[in-house]
């Protein structure tokens, strides 16, 4: 009789085989692309069959070396391709130009009363709509440069933990103060992304 | 404190700097290593770009391709991040996070070429990028397997129980690196012959090279 680990790794083995298969098979590069991020998932569903908490934590650096991946080439195959001209006729609906403003400052309101990451992806959904809907032209370095030092005030409170612990509340309130303002700045970079140049 | 669970890898340990149980050493092998990948960086810091040349056919005349501004910046930038990731693949340990630096690795050498505006060289990172990310399944399937067959990834405690890591592991392992290693065959050739190479273009196949080296040593470790 085998364990559930055992059943497991047999089927996302054959998972892994298919996808092999079908990448070799595969001519269009497009679509090697996108087979080769089904290998990806199933490359996290190995490491997820130890469900243990460690497993969790080592999925998030997986998969965000995966993606980060899948961007790169995906960018390489824009510019190889030529694929690269604005989009001509932006999503219009007539809802976008009234509701923005309010439920924006609804959620944003509330995602820093949250605060951490739970926080900051509601603070920036809210930033989602209202840049959507105003058709707003963001200063994107500026927002990057907010998350680039939020992103380092989150890895200083990771030290404040290592080296003194004693001083763990301030380091809780940096590191959820930091990791509010990070996602909300990287979400609300989508909401301005319609095909403008270097977005 | 975490207790070493070894006294030695690879030779005398010569530091170790402990994280909980994730260990990061130098033995001298890797202190060599190391210093390697330092001075390669150091190189793609200090000096300046190659121009290639190129012989118009059936004359005498050369030209010469520069490389300027941006262009030159980017590629700097992901030589320097290639080599940073490199000093971390050959320092870890840890089964997982080598995985990652290696593929950490392999995204570098991708940015390393992307910016070259050229449509052999961009297709030769693509399909290099391909196998880098198919590269990444058994990687990461030989720690998840590791994990889970001996309960850490600490390769001071696999050592210490060696030989711990199941041969399926290891042959992954090496399947991984193999994959994404694989890059001076690709995107070196075509940065060598279609697009001006030195100094970022030997960064591509040290790092290759060192990573190699490491799991061959990690294989004979654990």
């Amino acid at each position: 009789m085998m364990d559930e680990y055992a059943i497991g790794l047999i089927v996302a083995f054959v998972a892994i085989v298919i996808t092999f298969v079908a990448a070799f098979r595969e001519k269009n590069d497009i679509h090697r692309l996108i087979i080769a991020d089904l290998g990806e998932v199933s490359a996290l569903a190995v490491i997820a069959l130890i469900a243990t908490d460690l497993a969790e934590a080592l999925i998030i650096p997986g998969l965000v070396v995966g993606i980060s991946e899948l961007l790169a080439l995906s960018e390489i195959y824009l510019v190889r391709e030529h694929l690269n001209r604005p989009v001509q006729q932006p999503f219009r609906i007539e809802v976008l130009d009234t509701a923005p403003t309010i439920i924006a400052v609804i959620l944003v309101g509330y995602g820093i009363v949250l605060s951490g990451f739970t926080g900051g992806a509601v603070a920036g959904t809210g930033m989602i709509f209202y840049l959507m809907g105003k058709k707003q032209t963001e200063r994107f370095a500026l927002v990057e440069t907010v998350s680039g030092y939020a992103w380092a005030l989150w890895i200083v409170a990771f030290f404040i933990f290592m080296v003194v612990p004693e001083y763990w509340f301030f380091a809780v309130m940096l590191a959820g103060g930091a990791i509010l303002a990070k996602v909300t700045a990287k979400m609300s970079l989508i909401g301005t992304m319609r095909g403008e140049k270097d977005v | 404190m975490f207790e070493l669970a070894s006294s030695s890898i690879g030779g005398q340990a010569l530091f170790v700097l402990p994280f909980g149980d994730i260990v990061a050493y130098f033995s001298p092998f890797t202190a060599a290593l190391f210093l390697f990948a330092l001075i390669f960086t150091l190189v793609c810091i200090y000096s300046r770009p190659e121009k290639s040349m190129d012989i118009v056919f059936g004359t005498d005349a050369l030209y010469a391709k520069e490389v300027t501004g941006k262009d030159l910046h980017f590629r700097r930038f992901m030589a320097i991040a290639c080599g940073i990731a490199t000093m971390g693949a050959v320092t870890s340990g840890d089964v997982f996070n080598f995985t990652l630096f290696v593929s950490m690795v392999g995204v570098c050498i991708i940015g390393i070429t992307a910016s070259v505006k050229n449509s052999q060289v961009q297709n030769t990172a693509f399909n290099y990028g391909i196998v880098a990310m198919l590269a990444t399944i058994p990687l990461f399937g030989a720690a998840a397997i590791t994990l889970a067959a001996t309960g850490t990834l600490s390769i001071w405690e696999l050592s210490a129980m060696a030989p711990a890591m199941p041969w399926i592991a290891r042959a992954l392992i090496l399947v991984g690196v193999m994959g994404e290693g694989m890059a001076p065959f690709y995107v070196a050739k075509a940065e060598l012959t279609r697009a001006p190479g030195a100094p970022y273009v030997l960064m591509i196949h040290v790092s290759s090279l060192l990573m190699f080296l490491r799991v061959v040593e990690i294989i004979l470790t654990v």
